[in-house]
Order: C-alpha cells, then structure tokens, then sequence
C-alpha cells in the first residue's frame, strides 16, 4: 500500500484490463489470476495513474458518489489495500 | 488390435487399445465421436504394462508413454490427453470447462468447477427432453457463439438420487459411472448448436431449494475465464472473447439444491428468457 499520503499509486503495466458496464476486470498473468473490481474500487483503479494521491482520487470520489469525505478516504484507502495486497499496483512507485 | 477411428472437432484421432479390459470403457466414452477417418492428427496406444504390476501404459509418441493403475485412471488420461491436444489443434475455438445440453435447439452450457455437480445435473436434464452435447468441454466457435458437439461419454462420480436412477448400462470405473451416449435417455446432439444461455452453478447444501438469478457481465466474464481452458491462445488473452460472450448471450448463477427442483429452476430461467 502507498506509505505516505503524498504517494501516488500506479498500477502495473503489464495487466490486461477491460471495463465491462462500469465494472474493471483485470488479468494477472504472471499469477494466473483474474479480479472483478466493484464500481468504487473500478473509480480508484483508473486514477491509479501516478499522477494522483489518494486524498486526490477521494476528493473526486465525492463528486461521483454521493458519500461524504471520511467514506471516501475510507473506500480509496480499502482499495489501494487490496491492490496492492493482490500485487497489482507498480510497487517501485508506490 | 481394436481401434477406433475417432472425428473429434474436425481432426482425426485414433486410439489402439490392445487390453481388452480397458477396451469397453474407451469404446464407450469415445464411441459416439467415431467419423470419417481424416488424417490422423493425434495417435493414442493403450497397452498392458510389462513386468508383475498391473498397469496401463498410454503410448503418445513423441512423448513419454504415461502408466495408469486401471483403466479408470487410464481414462482421465486419455481425457486429458485429448482435451489438451485437441485445443492446440483447434485453437481457433474458444474452450470452455463446462457441461453442454440442448434446449430448444440452442445450447445451454453448465459451468462450475471440478465436483461442482454438473454432470450430475446434465445427467438429470437429460431426463427433462434436454439433449447431450458435452459433459466436460464446451468449445465455441467465437465468429458464430456456436457451440460444438464433444460427445464422450456423460461421467458421474457417484451414484444419482432414485429419481434420476443410473442406467444398468452405464459402465463403471474407479471414477464412477461412464454413460455411453447410445444408453442415454435424450438424444445426442449431433451438429453446432447457438449457445443460448451460460449457467453458472454453485453448490450449497444449506440451500432448501433451487435459486436462479440474472448475474452482470463482468462477474459472468471473470466466472468465464475462470473456466476457460485455452484462453491464452485468443486476442487480448481471452478477455474479450470472454467478455463478449456474456454480453451476447444470457447468464445466471444457479444455486442447485435437490435435482428436481433444480431441473425445474433451470427450465424456467430458460423458458423465462424466451
């Protein structure tokens, strides 16, 4: 998981992902494996970008879901857990 | 030495058995797949092993022969064996780990993991007026979203429920009950079949009965692949055959419970979506 608040998370390039009805799937083939992102953790995965922190994707979190700041920081810390538990994002960038 | 001179998915495949106990269980799963004899492209021979132990021996040139402790054991090989050749020689279809009937001429297709129960359910089905067109591989021509005939013989590892009684002409194994496709109570279908619909089928013995429910297409393409057995060998790693495969045609999980019930719960899903 990102250590710091000013880090901002990437996701591995060599992943296939498709965006199937708001929903990301994504394929690790180097681990044989295959994830259904829900829609909150589909909104974290594409702004893993590296040019965004996770206080950045919650503030636009806010204007696509109808939560409040602390379920948003909550909902983006939770998803970049899991990413990175799962090995998805690029760990020299987080 | 019998032989049987095999047309499976368009490629010849011939099996030599020179043991004649292993002869009635591989007549009876391959049997119904016997065709014109185009050249053979895959060449199976099954022997007595030499020396005091009781073994098979697989003979698959170039490659090593594999040893077998009976002819069940020596079955899943051959299974394997096949399932896996003929994928490379027909990489062009997209192949599915999955049970296969015909509803209303469409293909209705059984997904779940190893021990998920879908024989067992094909096998009741096939007592509801579904017809046969695979127990174990869906194979699906991705231009059409047809689904071909794999027809070996449906297996079961343990006996059905009285109301779907075994067939005293199913032939037993150390895996369980192998029924031919000619002892079967529906017909086989013979030809590609549009694929009308994907179940996938979970089990739960907690469940008091049968529950069918419409599932989204990116859990049904992520439960897709899951099962996919040669994905890799497709644009975009299979993803979007995967994915447009859910999209083109309908899917639901079916949470089985007793067979009857489930039988009727996957009927009505279908009849439903008419």
């Amino acid at each position: 998981m990102p250590s710091d608040a000013g880090a901002r998370p990437k996701r591995r390039d060599d992943l296939s992902v498709r965006s199937v009805d708001g929903e990301v799937i994504v394929l690790d083939r180097s681990l044989s494996q295959v994830h259904q992102l829900n829609a909150t953790a589909s909104f974290v995965w594409e702004r893993c970008d590296s040019h965004h922190t996770a206080e950045e994707i919650a503030a636009a979190m806010l204007d696509a879901f109808e939560i409040d700041i602390d379920v948003a920081r909550d909902a983006v810390a939770m998803a970049l857990h899991q990413f990175d538990r799962l090995g998805l994002l690029d760990r020299a960038r987080a | 030495v019998p032989t049987l001179a095999l047309n499976v998915l368009g490629r010849g495949v011939r099996i030599d058995c020179a043991d004649p106990a292993a002869w009635p269980l591989v007549q009876g799963a391959y049997g119904a797949m016997l065709g014109e004899p185009a050249p053979t492209a895959l060449h199976y021979s099954v022997r007595r092993a030499d020396g005091t132990m009781p073994h098979l021996v697989l003979e698959r040139p170039p490659q090593e022969p594999i040893e077998a402790v009976d002819a069940g054991a020596l079955l899943a090989c051959l299974d394997a064996e096949i399932a896996v050749a003929i994928q490379r020689l027909r990489h062009d279809l997209y192949v599915v780990h999955s049970a296969v009937l015909e509803h209303r001429q469409r293909a209705v297709m059984l997904v779940a993991s190893s021990g998920g129960g879908k024989s067992t359910l094909a096998w009741a089905l096939l007592h509801h007026g579904f017809g046969y067109l695979s127990d174990e591989l869906a194979p699906v021509a991705l231009p059409t979203l047809d689904v071909l005939p794999y027809p070996r013989a449906l297996m079961v590892k343990r006996a059905p429920p009285r109301s779907y009684a075994m067939t005293p002409h199913a032939l037993r194994s150390s895996r369980g009950f192998h029924v031919p496709i000619g002892v079967m109570p529906a017909a086989a279908w013979t030809t590609a079949a549009d694929l009308g619909a994907i179940f996938f089928v979970e089990r739960s013995p907690g469940a008091r009965r049968a529950s069918v429910a419409r599932v989204g297409a990116a859990e049904a393409a992520v439960r897709l692949y899951a099962n996919a057995l040669n994905p890799l060998a497709h644009r975009g790693d299979g993803l979007d055959a995967a994915v447009r495969i859910v999209r083109e045609r309908p899917c639901f999980t079916l949470v089985s419970a007793d067979l009857p019930g489930t039988c009727a719960a996957v009927a009505a899903a279908l009849d439903g979506g008419r």
